[in-house]
């Protein structure tokens, strides 16, 4: 994944006067938006150039490097194969509620041509102090050397919350989307984290549904050198309701019952030795205890 | 969304999955009118399973026994639900019982043909007789044969039963589906098929571009039982109806988060957790971020078990100041109400916990309502368990 700030932007989808508040905040915030793509609306919005079409935008500010997809959830299938049509490798998509079978076939093109996709249902990814792509709010993070991955938005503010406030800062903050089928996986956040230099320890935040905390348990046991800490929100949430988060299509026939409950992700973790927080503001506590150790 | 049996049964009718001869019955007058010769089986056309068990299916074989069968299936709930619609369909004298389904698996980001031979009620007790076929590709029959093969067919039965899921997988494309399944797929002794019962779930995210499950979605949804107004507003979800506390928060993993700490902290569950989503997700039934907020507490506090009220909201767009506000109108309407009505405790005790910028404004627009608000989640948690454990019982109007 390319994460510099000086790295090339489009935003998919501007006409929504929605979404301008935080193209303005990831302009203030430094992140390089080069051009916008709205079909229709060819005009520039402050100072901004807007295209009918991706090649277009490629073609008067040259290769891109990250594409932000805000159009609305039935379109951005299409957005997303444009963007890979026009050689886009990264691609990140706010947009909510992607019907699952159009996140197929994207994973599917996506993967013969090695493009990463964030999310669906993701607010994309922050690198405190440097650099925002997408709608993290920004105010709750402060930069340091805690890499931070997780599957909600708003409790990942309030984990960044609780670490600023106890002096610890972020490195890289992303939560890969709550979606029923999304792209990146918590395997390749953590791997990113691993590899990337400011990154010293690891919060890993998850909730019921599907599998994807216990392949990262082990993969963590298996493969990441760096301290995780993890929290499970959702213990005491009945099983099968997930509160608007459909990341939990765990109609998993014919695998058991036990798969995707809060129960089974937090023996994954204690089965790879993972430091598990009882609650948010424990988390700051074991990272720094962890911290010690190394 | 979950389809019922007949819904299901009438695609697979449409695109060529063999069923039986059926009929929709309304009331149980319409068995006079059957055109099916008897034996007939009626099934309740209720949502959940174990129908069977719980009385919901019956052979009959007169138009008398039918009609007092069917009077009892209409009268008896199955997990609380009662049915609208029976089917009456033949019997159906099978050798042999399958089981087919697809779903798309979350974790191989791919649909996923399952198949066994040992089908009907058996399909649970035999997990290891469920073979699985990831299509990691477009699409192709050699997939649904692939999937024969594993459940071990020869002959005949490896060509139709690899063409019933090669039609299976149709509809789940052409219909946005989350699950397919046909359990049992009857074997006759000559080797027919028959799909004896069909579950089908749609997609929700998907319904909206799909006009003919829209129509059906809002039938459903006109049902006096559900909640239109609360679809506006968010996800409403109940915990714990002995719970005292409801919980109004942004954002799925977040509310999780507080359940799970005032379930620590009291334990007892919260009754209620309304999720009225993030500020970012736009136009949720027209209304704006603040007006979910304000309506959200309208409707927990039509709730007169409710004692205490969290209000647990991260926010950037909109500013903690414009929720503040909009907290502080369901307060300032309330107050009035009590005021003429002479009456107390006409809603909710109000602990609000609110974290972004300009925090000192927001703080002072509630402490006008002289309602209590922090930036701390466990003072929070603290507070809304001390304030619901204290209140009394609230009196009705």
């Amino acid at each position: 994944m390319k994460l510099k700030p000086d790295s090339k932007v489009l935003i998919q989808g501007m006409t929504a006067s929605l979404w301008s508040p935080y193209i303005a905040r990831m302009q203030a915030y430094g992140t390089q938006i080069v051009a916008a793509v709205s079909p229709g609306q060819t005009t520039s919005i402050d100072d901004l150039p807007v295209f009918d079409l991706v090649e277009q935008a490629v073609a008067a500010v040259g290769a891109i490097d990250t594409t932000i997809i805000f159009v609305p959830p039935y379109q951005a299938l299409d957005a997303a194969l444009e963007a890979i049509a026009s050689g886009i490798k990264q691609i990140i998509i706010i947009s909510a509620g992607v019907p699952p079978l159009d996140m197929v076939r994207l994973l599917r093109k996506a993967e013969a041509n090695e493009t990463i996709i964030l999310g669906p249902n993701s607010p994309g990814i922050i690198i405190p102090g440097k650099l925002l792509l997408g709608t993290h709010a920004s105010e709750f993070y402060t930069p340091g050397s805690i890499g931070l991955v997780s599957r909600s938005t708003t409790l990942t503010y309030e984990i960044a919350l609780e670490l600023t406030k106890a002096g610890l800062g972020q490195s890289i903050a992303v939560s890969i989307g709550s979606d029923a089928i999304i792209g990146s996986s918590f395997l390749q956040w953590l791997q990113i984290l691993d590899e990337d230099d400011t990154t010293e320890a690891i919060v890993l935040v998850g909730e019921p549904g599907g599998n994807s905390e216990e392949a990262a348990a082990r993969y963590i046991a298996e493969a990441i050198d760096k301290p995780v800490i993890a929290y499970i929100a959702g213990c005491h949430a009945p099983a099968g309701k997930h509160w608007g988060h459909t990341g939990t299509l765990a109609a998993v026939v014919g695998r058991g019952d036990n798969v995707g409950t809060a129960k089974s992700k937090l023996e994954a973790f204690q089965a790879a030795k993972v430091p598990v927080a009882e609650r948010p503001s424990q988390i700051a506590e074991l990272v720094k205890k962890a911290l010690k150790k190394k | 969304m979950d389809l019922l049996e007949y819904q299901a049964k009438e695609w697979f009718r449409e695109i060529g999955i063999p069923v039986l001869p059926s009929q929709r019955i309304d009331r149980p007058r319409d068995l006079k009118g059957l055109k099916i010769p008897y034996p007939v089986v009626l099934k309740s056309q209720v949502r959940t399973g174990g129908r069977g068990k719980a009385g919901g299916v019956k052979i009959v074989t007169n138009t008398i026994d039918a009609i007092a069968a069917a009077q009892t299936i209409f009268n008896l709930p199955i997990l609380g639900e009662f049915p609208e619609v029976l089917l009456a369909e033949a019997k159906y004298n099978s050798d042999r019982e399958f089981y087919l389904a697809i779903v798309i698996d979350a974790v191989a980001r791919r649909p996923l043909l399952l198949g066994s031979t040992q089908g009907g009620v058996d399909v649970e007790s035999n997990p290891e007789a469920l073979q699985q076929v990831v299509v990691e590709r477009e699409f192709s029959p050699f997939y649904a044969r692939r999937l024969a093969v594993k459940m071990g067919l020869q002959g005949d039965a490896l060509g139709s039963v690899s063409a019933i899921v090669e039609k299976m997988y149709g509809l789940f494309v052409q219909k946005d589906l989350d699950l397919i399944e046909i359990n049992p797929l009857g074997v006759s002794s000559t080797g027919e098929l028959m799909a004896l019962d069909g579950k089908v779930t749609v997609n929700d995210q998907a319904i909206a571009r799909h006009p003919d499950i829209l129509m059906m979605a809002e039938k459903k949804a006109s049902r006096p039982n559900g909640y239109p107004s609360v679809a506006q507003v968010g996800k409403w979800n109940e915990v714990d109806k002995s719970g005292n506390i409801a919980i109004l928060g942004n954002g799925a993993g977040l509310l999780m988060a507080t359940l799970d700490l005032i379930a620590a902290a009291s334990h007892r569950k919260p009754s209620v957790c309304l999720n009225v989503g993030h500020g970012r997700i736009g136009a949720n039934g027209g209304l704006n971020f603040c007006d979910r907020v304000t309506q959200g507490l309208e409707l927990i506090a039509q709730d007169k078990s409710i004692h205490a009220i969290l209000v647990n909201i991260l926010c950037s767009v909109p500013t903690t100041v414009e929720v503040a506000e909009a907290i502080a109108t369901f307060v300032q309407q309330h107050d009035n109400k009590t005021h003429k009505t002479r009456s107390h405790a006409q809603y909710p005790k109000l602990v609000v916990r609110l974290a972004g910028t300009d925090l000192a404004d927001a703080k002072a627009k509630l402490d006008a309502v002289q309602v209590s608000s922090m930036e701390d989640l466990d003072e929070a948690i603290a507070q809304v368990v001390r304030v619901a454990k204290s209140s009394l019982p609230r009196r009705s109007e």
